[in-house]
Formats: C-alpha cells, structure tokens, sequence
C-alpha cells in the first residue's frame, strides 16, 4: 500500500535502519540530504556517498560513508532531508518538505518535520 | 659556586667576563640541557601536515584515525624525551598547559551549546554588521570558539531567506578570528601566551587600535556584499525581538570568565596543585564541563545539534601539536639566537601570519614568541622571562599577536572555529566554497590588502 509523507508524520510512523541503511516508510522523491556536515545531492547510480532505492511501499538509503548510523549521529543529531510526495509537483517549492531523522535503540528510526529552531536551509 | 649560562648573555657582556672575577662556572646551554636533534620536529611537520591535508583529501578515513595519529606523534616525541634526552621538565610544563587550554575551550564548547539565540528581525546589511560587530565583542569575552559557537545558528536564522557563502565567510572573518583579537579569551595564542606569562590586559592595551581598524575594513566591504545581495525575507511580520534561551548556561559562561583569573600568580591565596600539571582553574573548568551538560535544556541540546566530536576532535589534535612542538619550540628559540639581528619586525608579522594561515595559529604564536625572546636571550619556557620580554621591547610580541590572530582567517584550517563554523553551516544545508575557493575568492582579496595595510602603519620599518 502507497503510504505519503503526510500520513507518516500525522501517524507518527517509524522508520528502521540497520548499519548503514535506512528504511522510509512511504514512497517519495528526494532532492537533498544532510549527514553530518556532508551535503548530498549527487543520487545518481555512480555516486560514491549514496544509493537510493524507491518503491511504492518504501524509500531505502545506504549511506556508503558510514558503516553504522548508531555510531555516527548522536542523541541530539538528525539526518535531513528535503523530500517531496510521490504524487506532487516537484517544482512547486512549497510541496517540499523538511524532514529530521533520529536514530534511536532497537533500529527505530524516529521521522518528524523539521522544527524552527533547527537549522536547514535549502 | 655559582653556574652562569653564558648563552643568555649579549656578546659584549659575554666577553669580557671572566669566571674568576665573579666566581662562577661558565656554561652554556649544551651544558645545562641536552637540545633535541632537527629530525625530532618531523613529527610536529607530520601532524600539521595531515591536519592540513586530512579533511580534504581522506576525509572519512581521517574522521575514524585522526587521533590515533595525533598520539602516535605525541607518543615518538615524548618517548624521546624520556628514554634519550632524560628531560622531564618541557614536557611536565607542555600537558600543564594543554590541560588548561582543552579546559577553557571545552568549557566554552559545551557551556555555549547549551544557549540557544533567536533573533526575531529582518535581515538587512545594517543589521547584519552590528550583528557581526556584537560578535567580535563578544568573542573576547568568551572566545571566538565560544562566539562562533553561540552566534553562527541566529545568523543563519537571521539571514534564512537570503543567505549566501559570504555570510558565512564574513562571520568566520570576523567573530571566528579578527574579533578575538582583544583578550587571551579572544583566541587559544593569546591565551597560551597568558599562561607563559604575559600579563592579561597586555593584549587590550597594545592591539586596540589594530583590531578597530581591522574591523572597520573588513566590515566596509561585508556592508557592501550585503547591499547587493537583492534576496529578501517572505516573513512579514517581524517583533525585533532577542530571545535568548539557557539562561543558566550564561552564568557557566561567567564562571568559566573569573575563573581563568584563579591563578596563584594573579592571586597568592589560590593553591598551588603543582606538581600536578593543573590547578584550581581547571578543577573548575572541567566541573562547568560536567554540570552544562548535565544541565542543559535538552531540547536546545537539539536544536544545536549538540555532539561532542568537535572537541573530542580539538583535544586529540592538540595534545599531538603540544607534544610534537616541544623540539620545534627549542629549535627556533636556538635558531633566534644564531640569526640574531636578521629576524626583524616584518619577519616576524608576515612570517607568523602566513604560517598562522596553513597550520596552526598556536604552536606558530609560541613558535614565533620564543624566537623573538631568543634575540634577547630569554626562554619562552620560563615565565619571568616572558614577563621581562614584555617589559623590554613590545614590537615583536605586537607583531606575533596581531598577525596569529588575523591571519587564522586566511583558511579553513587556519583556526579551530573556521571548520566548527563551516561544519556547522554545512549541516544546515548551505554549500561552502572549497578549501582554495574560500582562499582564492575571499580570504587573498579580502583579508590580504587589510592586513597588508596594518604592516605598513604599525609595523613596516620599526624594528
């Protein structure tokens, strides 16, 4: 079943992550992500720093660089990323979306909008 | 029987003294201690240069090994030291003076992270140059680190809408580097230079005039980068109103400030811990550490995106550069002597800047200071030397301070908070010119005529 960004903030889904891989759960098109201080925006099938996997159930990512995410984003920490729904214009500013991940115990990848005090600038 | 070392006498006087009429032994310095061999700074050389190199070229390798390298280095040099040299002596003063150094930064680091700044106005030129005139202020007090820390998030914030690399390159300019120019506070020389003995308001007293005119020209052309910058903000509404939250963390700030004054030498009551290599001071410090953290608003701990690396990363970098100077140190300070006249003031602002500018502003500030006192035969290692250095000719401890100071920010590299600056934009989504753009479009255009400039008036054919 296509789930949207929009039900997963408003269900205060979950996602996973195991190692170096992160499990989204819903479908989406994303145009930048922030780990640490590396900015990646290169998503093509050579980059060295990332691969992307979409399907309609989930979004996957493997972020090359690192071996476990647990070790590398602290309690305060969160990766970003801009991301825009399945079904929506891509071109319209206003439908991306800022989204913070937090990795937590028990590969429990906590997902919420960005609020105002963190900083993430497009 | 007296022992004399010749060597810290001028020729003239060295000459036409005889031991029998003073009855001392003459010696000199080969006599009293034995000098590390010229191969021994390869490690220091070594250190700097991946430091230099690491984070450009290997980064993710050098992320995971940087300190297993830094104490690799420190480990051949204080082995050499102990096992070779039998001197203990330079090596005890070095890890006193590290540990107080990690102490106030650490402090600073982590007291700073806990405060978090909201500043509800427009962005607009005017705005952003007091904003970055407070920071420069602001930075002798708690620190460029501390500044840089606090301030560079309601930058970004402040200018969200409109914010370009330059902002970001200016802030590093100014509140990261030329700002801390006032106080041993201001930047981790001028306090290293505190520790060995130069008096606290020394720096104010001799450098006011330079760090205003510095200002002023680096602020002139930020002013006008700003007025062509036509972006504006979609908010508005704006309350003009400064929030700040962390109350409590800025007075961790204030007592991290007195504390650097708790010091046997400024206070007698103070006690004395020694031989420990840390004091009173530090014990405090290191508590502040321990309480900010355990304090802190947790939700500010987020939004500052808080992670010990950037001072894990600074305390195992440095105790590598503080072990593996140590030769280096004696080695320029034995040079100083043989150059003698040569080493004029010029040498000393230009020399020390540019080193500033690829390595470490630090080790080149201490480096520099021991080469000046080696014209007249004092030893940066020994505090009522560094005390009768001050007294006896100020131009060459001018030149050192002000250009260790300025010059950090030629580069990314050339001080601690340039990279904690640029990590910390970079993770707020804002793309950095690259290690030679950010030199070759704003530091060599920007920064190198407004230096040249404080030479020739205060410098250029004065000693």
């Amino acid at each position: 079943m296509l789930k949207t960004i929009s039900d997963t903030l408003e269900n205060k889904l979950n996602g996973l992550y195991y190692g170096n891989r992160m499990l989204l759960p819903f479908s989406c098109c994303i145009l930048k992500i922030v780990i640490e201080d590396d900015i990646l925006m290169d998503f093509s099938p050579s980059s060295k720093s990332i691969f992307l996997n979409e399907t309609d159930a989930y979004t996957e990512i493997y972020f090359k660089d690192f071996k476990n995410l647990k070790d590398t984003i602290s309690k305060y920490e969160a990766v970003k990323i801009i991301a825009v729904e399945k079904n929506k214009d891509i071109f319209q500013m206003e439908n991306h979306i800022k989204l913070a991940l937090r990795v937590e115990e028990n590969h429990k990848l906590i997902i919420e909008k960005t609020d105002e005090d963190i900083l993430f600038l497009e | 029987m007296f022992f004399l070392n010749t060597d810290l006498l001028p020729a003239e006087v060295r000459n036409n003294l005889t031991a029998d009429t003073l009855n001392v032994t003459f010696v000199s310095n080969a006599d009293i201690i034995q000098h590390p061999p010229i191969y021994l700074i390869a490690p220091f050389i070594m250190l700097l240069i991946a430091i230099a190199t690491g984070p450009l070229f290997y980064k993710h390798h050098w992320e995971k090994h940087y300190g297993k390298y830094s104490i690799m280095f420190a480990v051949v040099v204080a082995a050499y030291y102990i096992f070779f040299l039998n001197e203990f002596s330079g090596l005890h003063k070095t890890i006193t003076e590290y540990i107080s150094f990690i102490a106030l930064l650490s402090s600073l680091f982590v007291t700073s992270s806990g405060i978090l700044i909201n500043v509800d106005r427009k962005s607009t030129p005017i705005v952003n140059t007091v904003f970055l005139l407070i920071g420069a202020i602001l930075a002798n007090f708690i620190g460029t680190t501390g500044a840089s820390v606090l301030l560079i998030r309601p930058f970004i914030k402040l200018n969200k809408d409109r914010i370009a690399p330059y902002h970001i390159i200016f802030f590093i300019f100014i509140v990261s580097n030329v700002g801390g120019a006032l106080t041993p506070l201001g930047d981790p020389p001028l306090f290293l230079g505190f520790l060995s003995g130069v008096p606290f308001f020394w720096v104010v007293q001799h450098m006011w005039y330079m760090w205003i005119l510095a200002l002023i020209l680096i602020l002139i052309p930020f002013y006008f980068f700003d007025l062509f910058n036509k972006k504006t903000s979609n908010k508005q509404q704006y309350t003009g109103k400064i929030e700040i939250k962390g109350h409590k963390n800025l007075i961790y700030l204030l007592i991290i400030v007195l504390a650097v004054f708790i010091d046997p030498a400024v206070f007698p009551w103070v006690p004395d811990l020694s031989p420990l290599p840390f004091g009173i001071r530090e014990i405090i410090m290191f508590a502040v550490v321990y309480f900010a953290y355990k304090t802190s608003d947790q939700k500010i701990l987020k939004a500052n995106e808080f992670n010990f690396e950037p001072i894990k990363e600074v305390a195992f970098l440095f105790v590598g550069i503080f072990i593996t100077m140590l030769p280096a140190l004696e080695l320029v300070a034995i040079e100083a002597k043989a150059l003698g006249d040569k080493l004029n003031v010029d040498v000393f602002y230009w020399a020390t800047g540019v080193l500033s500018a690829v390595l470490d502003n630090t080790p080149t500030y201490m480096n520099f200071l021991s080469a000046a006192m080696g014209k007249y035969y004092l030893d940066v290692a020994i505090k009522a030397h560094v005390q009768h250095f001050v007294s006896v000719d100020i131009i060459y401890l001018e030149a050192i301070s002000i250009s260790a100071v300025l010059f950090g920010a030629m580069t990314y590299i050339g001080n601690g908070p340039n990279f904690m600056v640029k990590s910390i934009s970079e993770r707020a989504g804002i793309t950095l010119p690259s290690f030679f753009a950010y030199i070759f479009k704003y530091s060599l255009l920007i920064l190198l005529p407004v230096y040249t400039i404080i030479w020739l008036l205060f410098f250029y054919g004065k000693g």
